[in-house]
Parts: structure tokens; sequence; C-alpha cells
């Protein structure tokens, strides 16, 4: 990885090892465990994708309600654009921490922290509303997997809420130390790959099950 | 993979962060999914060209943001996030398409037709 691999190398000169010690990249090796962690989370939802595939037939639902009857495509779009509002503050926040702006950082994850209530409170109201006309998750085997899937997405962006919480005391209490930055770095990389979980799930659960 | 900075705020996975690529990759993907609820709730198209066309929004909606939003690129910093993902998609297709595969076969093989159930698609 560095630039002395474009020369011939003469065994007179060459270097072979640093000598000073050049520190342990804390946050770079933590930030690509992190993505690890992220990417065995993705297939976590691609068995629950699998799932509501091979259970979204029409005789998966028997005769109970499908998707087309229950899901309303323009309530969930305001959810999307909450959620992907929500990401672009994150977004501004980490850009803000270039500079070192505490009150840019904090702003900004107040304002994705607004942002996900809203996506989490719509997703409870939408949820009461279907359980409400009999829409429930005993129904039918279809239904089952369309509230597994969508339900074990809000809890992952329930989870990312409570994560802003504790960064944002972290923030006020130690400052931007390496651990703190860290940690904004994995919360970035959590909640962006959320948004594109939810990309399929709006596409392919509520939209494809809206005109199917 | 060694930068040795004392101050994290000058590591290069905090200098990456940019507000444009951030805007960029938000409207792409929010124009996408605009796209795709109207041509789902106007029931414009045909249900084939329907659902190509909102799979379409959706794969170019998760690569704007995996590009514009998580960085994914070939840069020397980010290169081994690259590969796990590219390792990863084929896991990501395969569990979910053979899993598919397999029950939609199984269904088409094994279901009984029970009067007053609804059929297939």
């Amino acid at each position: 990885m560095s630039s002395s691999h474009d020369k011939p190398v003469d065994p007179n000169q060459v270097v072979l090892w640093s000598d000073d010690y050049e520190g342990h990249d804390v946050i770079s090796t933590r930030t690509f465990g992190f993505w690890m962690y992220i990417l065995s989370d993705g297939m976590l939802f691609a068995t629950l994708f699998a799932a509501y595939g091979v259970l979204s037939y029409s005789h998966s639902y028997y005769t109970g309600p499908t998707p087309a009857q229950f899901v309303a495509p323009w309530y969930t779009f305001i959810q999307t654009m909450a959620l992907f509002l929500s990401v672009l503050a994150y977004g501004f926040s980490m850009a803000s921490l270039k500079t070192g702006s505490k009150a840019g950082v904090i702003n900004g994850i107040i304002a994705s922290m607004v942002l996900g209530i809203v996506f989490v409170g719509l997703d409870i109201h939408d949820v009461l509303r279907m359980l409400s006309i009999g829409v429930t998750p005993e129904v039918s085997g279809g239904l089952s997997a369309f509230y597994a899937l969508t339900q074990v997405h809000a809890a992952h962006i329930f989870v990312g809420l409570i994560w802003m919480l504790v960064m944002l005391y972290q923030i006020l209490r130690k400052g931007f130390t390496e651990d703190v930055v860290g940690r904004l770095i994995s919360l970035r990389m959590f909640w962006q790959f959320q948004a594109v979980m939810w990309v399929f799930i709006y596409v392919f659960v509520y939209l494809w099950g809206y005109m199917s | 993979m060694s930068h040795g900075h004392s101050n994290p705020i000058e590591h290069p996975e905090v200098q990456m962060a940019s507000r444009g690529s951030y805007l960029t990759g938000f409207i792409i993907a929010s124009l996408l999914m605009l796209a795709a609820t109207i041509l789902v709730s106007g029931q414009v198209l045909a249900p084939f060209p329907l659902l190509l066309t909102i799979m379409g929004c959706a794969g170019l909606a998760a690569i704007a943001q995996i590009y514009f939003l998580l960085h994914i690129d070939i840069s020397e910093h980010n290169i081994w996030n690259t590969v796990a993902l590219v390792m990863f998609i084929p896991l990501f297709v395969i569990t979910i398409g053979l899993t598919w595969w397999m029950f939609s076969q199984l269904y088409l093989r094994t279901m009984p037709m029970i009067p007053g159930m609804p059929g297939m698609h």
C-alpha cells in the first residue's frame, strides 16, 4: 500500500521496516470491523427478504387481506422521505465534524434524531391502523413475513435513535476523542445502511405488494 | 491502513465526509423513490413493465446511496470496504434468489388445489 512499489527494489537500499512506530490506526480498524458487522446485518435482512419472497404468493395470504388492500403508498413515501432526510442530516453533522464544530455535529444529530422519531412514529401509527382493521401477524404466513421484515427494520431505526442519544452525551462529556469519533463514523455507516435496506423494503414489499 | 494521526478529526475517515456528495445521494434516491411511487399509485404501466421499472429505481437508488453516502469506491482508504461489499452482494442475491426459486418450484409441484383457495400467480 505504499508508493515504493512503483520503483525497482535495490537490495542494498531497501528499507524493510519503519524506524519508528506509526501507531495503531484504531479508527480505520474499527470502521472496517463495523462494516463487516453491517454486511452481516445485511444477511439478516436477506433471510427476511427471502422469507417474505416465499410467503407473498396469493395462497400465502389464504383468504385474508393482501398488501394491495392495506398498503398506502403515499403514506409510506412520507416515511421514506423522513428517513432519507434523517440520513442527510446525519451526513451534514459528519461534514461539520471535519472542522471539529461541536455545535454543527450536535445540531445535525438532533435534526437526524427528530426525523428518525418521525419515521418510527409514522410506522407505529401505520401498524396501529393495520391492526385496527384486522391486519394482524397471526392472520396468515404472508402477513407474518410482512410484519417481521418491516418491524425488524423499524427496530434497527429505534436502536439507532438510542445510539444517537448516547453519542450526544459522549460528545458533551468527552469531546471528539478517538473513541467518540470512531463511534460517530460507525453510526454514520449504520444509519446510511438502514436507508439502503429501506429502499428495498419500500419498493419490493410496500410498492410491489400494493400493485399485485 | 496506517496513517498515524494524533488528532482523530484529521483521520481520512472523518475528512472524506462531504455535504455535496451526501446531498447528491439524497436527491437521486428521493427522486427515484418519488418516480416509483407515482408510477405505482397511478398504475399507468402494465404490471410487468411496471415491476421492471420500480426494480430499476430501487437498484439505482441503492447504488447512489452506496456510492455517495457510504463512500464505497476504489480509493486507497476505502478499497477493502468495497471488496467486502463486492463479496457480500452475491451472498445477498443467492440467499434470496435460491430460496425464492426453490419454494416457487416446490409450490408448483406440491401445492394441492383446495376448493375456495385463491390460485397461485
